[in-house]
């Protein structure tokens, strides 16, 4: 488990993994002409996770991929890879893999070139380079025909492809995604992110990776960091995240979330608590009147009203709901998490 | 079709003008230089078509003002590049109101008279061949600058960034990503140097020496100090037809030259 820093709800955990920590940030900061972008973060990656800072668009994690990079030098606080302090060193120093958003790929240089640049600067032999771009780039799945193209000859998918080989070709220990998917459409997406999770899972490289889109963070990650103007609000696992949100910000980001006052569900207790759309059981304590529906395929999404507040269900399509139907839901305790009013939104 | 015509309109004005002014006279120069040259009154003998005043140019005098030419382009277009790339990097990595303030700089020269520039540098500089290359460089490097600094300005910063975080020192992105990628503006900043080389009129008229003549002195000569239209129309086309050369050679070199590496 990785531990956050001191604007975090879980301030002070300690990190486990210490002894194998690939990343530490300890109260790092950034700012843009006056304007904090990353405000006093920490965090401690282990080695081998898969890494997610999720976060909506502006929230810093962009600029944070930057610092563990190199990229953006911080203001305040100190970056660490592999437990040496790398805070003033700049990214040809660190050793770190990183694809950009737009993969950067370099536009006069064939596939191959693009994948051998990381290992010719290292000055390494050339037997030596094009048996590791040949083995990256199986890795990766580029069929050999490829190989000798331009970039502007390959698709979305291609191009994500051999930005990832380049990364990974110098072998790094930790590497860099910035929003890998975020050009590509649905179908690919699903098809690269498996990719790269079993990529992940071959190489055993630490992998951060920045996104928006909270299934690509839930369905990749061991630990998924979900960030909000510059600060880290809570780091767990995406179940814990999903399951036991520690702010409103957080279980909105993760998905559909009930927040109701407690008082109002008649519970003994003061704040908001939490319940999933498909964790409420159509029974007999809430009754109410269906207010809208939405086919989500396999589910559907009924909006319903019941006394002064509105419930959000999700069932399995073969439900027969409509507009205006009588319904009564049930709230199993179990499935209640409690949410301090703190930080409501 | 209909679209064709509809979307040349906009560059109607500017056809009409390449057709009456750059098309019209040239072909009236064409003519001109096959008259024969005059032999009694007037600048040249009516109803004549011949092709003798191209054979001047197989004269050692004529070859000799060509090749000076040609050389005076190449040295120009060298110089150009070689001070105006890295003022163009330099002026790139400014920050944005830095970059205006640098270029208003390097553009104010131009907004001086040419000749008080001219007669100044006569006032500075030993006549020579030196002095008529600064003159001509001087002249044409603010455009060299803005070729080169937009070319720059239009690589992509993650590109350079890409680089760094691969591994490559400064010198290695530069010689590796940088260089490479702005080869067009360079090779654009080249052949304006040339083609501004080749014309080379001001710079060898007030600062070369007598023997140090470029075809357009030369043809300057012939048409208005010694009245001889038909030879001088055929130094212009002489001229035109290497001003064309550099041109469309320049990148037809380049391109070759990528085949062959590919």
């Amino acid at each position: 488990m990785p531990s956050t820093g001191t604007n975090s709800p879980t301030a002070g955990t300690a990190p486990s993994c210490a002894a194998t920590e690939a990343v530490r940030l300890e109260r790092v900061s950034f700012a843009y002409g006056g304007q904090c972008v990353v405000n006093d973060v920490s965090l401690t990656i282990p080695t081998g996770a898969f890494v997610t800072i999720l976060g909506p668009s502006g929230c810093g994690k962009t600029t944070l991929l930057r610092l563990i990079g190199g990229y953006l030098t911080p203001e305040h606080g100190q970056v660490f890879l592999q437990r040496s302090d790398v805070t003033a060193q700049p990214p040809q120093r660190r050793h770190v893999g990183m694809v950009f958003q737009n993969y950067a790929l370099f536009p006069h240089l064939t596939v191959r070139q693009n994948v051998a640049f990381g290992l010719e600067v290292r000055g390494r032999a050339k037997a030596s380079v094009r048996q590791q771009v040949d083995a990256v780039l199986d890795k990766v799945g580029l069929s050999p025909a490829e190989r000798d193209r331009f970039p502007s000859q390959l698709s979305g998918g291609q191009q994500q492809r051999v930005a990832l080989a380049r990364a990974l070709a110098f072998e790094p220990p930790v590497l860099l995604l910035d929003e890998p998917l975020a050009s590509l459409d649905r179908h690919l997406r699903e098809q690269v992110r498996l990719e790269l999770c079993r990529i992940h899972r071959q190489s055993a490289v630490t992998t951060v990776m920045v996104t928006h889109d909270q299934e690509e963070a839930l369905a990749s990650s061991d630990i998924v960091g979900v960030m909000r103007a510059g600060q880290l609000l809570q780091v767990d696992s995406p179940r814990e995240l999903y399951d036991r949100p520690r702010s409103q910000f957080v279980a909105r980001f993760l998905g559909d979330a009930n927040l109701i006052e407690a008082t109002r569900l008649g519970l003994n207790q003061k704040g908001t608590v939490l319940i999933r759309p498909e964790q409420i059981r159509i029974g007999t304590e809430h009754p109410g009147r269906v207010i809208a529906v939405n086919f989500h395929g396999a589910d559907l999404v009924a909006e319903v009203q019941c006394q002064d507040f509105v419930l959000k269900l999700r069932t399995r399509a073969i439900s027969d709901l409509s507009v205006g139907d009588p319904i009564a839901l049930d709230l199993p305790r179990e499935h209640l998490w409690e949410i301090p009013d703190e930080d409501s939104l | 079709m209909k679209y064709r015509v509809s979307a040349l309109l906009p560059a109607g004005p500017a056809l009409a003008m390449v057709c009456g002014l750059v098309i019209g006279p040239l072909l009236l120069l064409i003519r001109v230089s096959l008259y024969e040259p005059a032999t009694g009154r007037g600048f040249y003998t009516p109803g004549t078509l011949s092709f003798t005043n191209y054979a001047a140019f197989a004269d050692g005098y004529l070859l000799g003002i060509a090749g000076f030419t040609v050389g005076c382009g190449l040295a120009i277009a060298t110089m150009v590049l070689l001070i105006a790339y890295p003022l163009g990097l330099f002026l790139s990595s400014l920050t944005a109101r830095m970059q205006l303030i640098a270029l208003g700089l390097i553009l104010m020269p131009k907004t001086a008279g040419l000749l008080a520039m001219l007669f100044g540098l006569q006032r500075w500089l030993p006549r020579g061949v030196l002095a008529t290359l600064i003159a001509e460089v001087y002249l044409v490097l603010p455009y060299a600058v803005i070729v080169i600094y937009a070319q720059l300005l239009n690589l992509d910063p993650t590109l350079r960034a890409a680089a760094r975080g691969l591994g490559a020192s400064s010198w290695q992105v530069f010689r590796r990503v940088t260089l490479p990628l702005s080869m067009p503006g360079m090779i654009l900043a080249f052949q304006l140097g040339l083609m501004w080389g080749l014309g080379a009129f001001l710079g060898p008229l007030f600062l070369g020496r007598p023997n140090e003549t470029t075809l357009a002195v030369e043809l300057h000569r012939q048409a208005f100090e010694y009245g001889r239209w038909p030879l001088a129309a055929t130094e212009a086309v002489g001229l035109l037809v290497l001003v064309t050369v550099a041109a469309t050679g320049v990148p037809a070199v380049v391109q070759m030259r990528r085949v062959t590496r590919c």
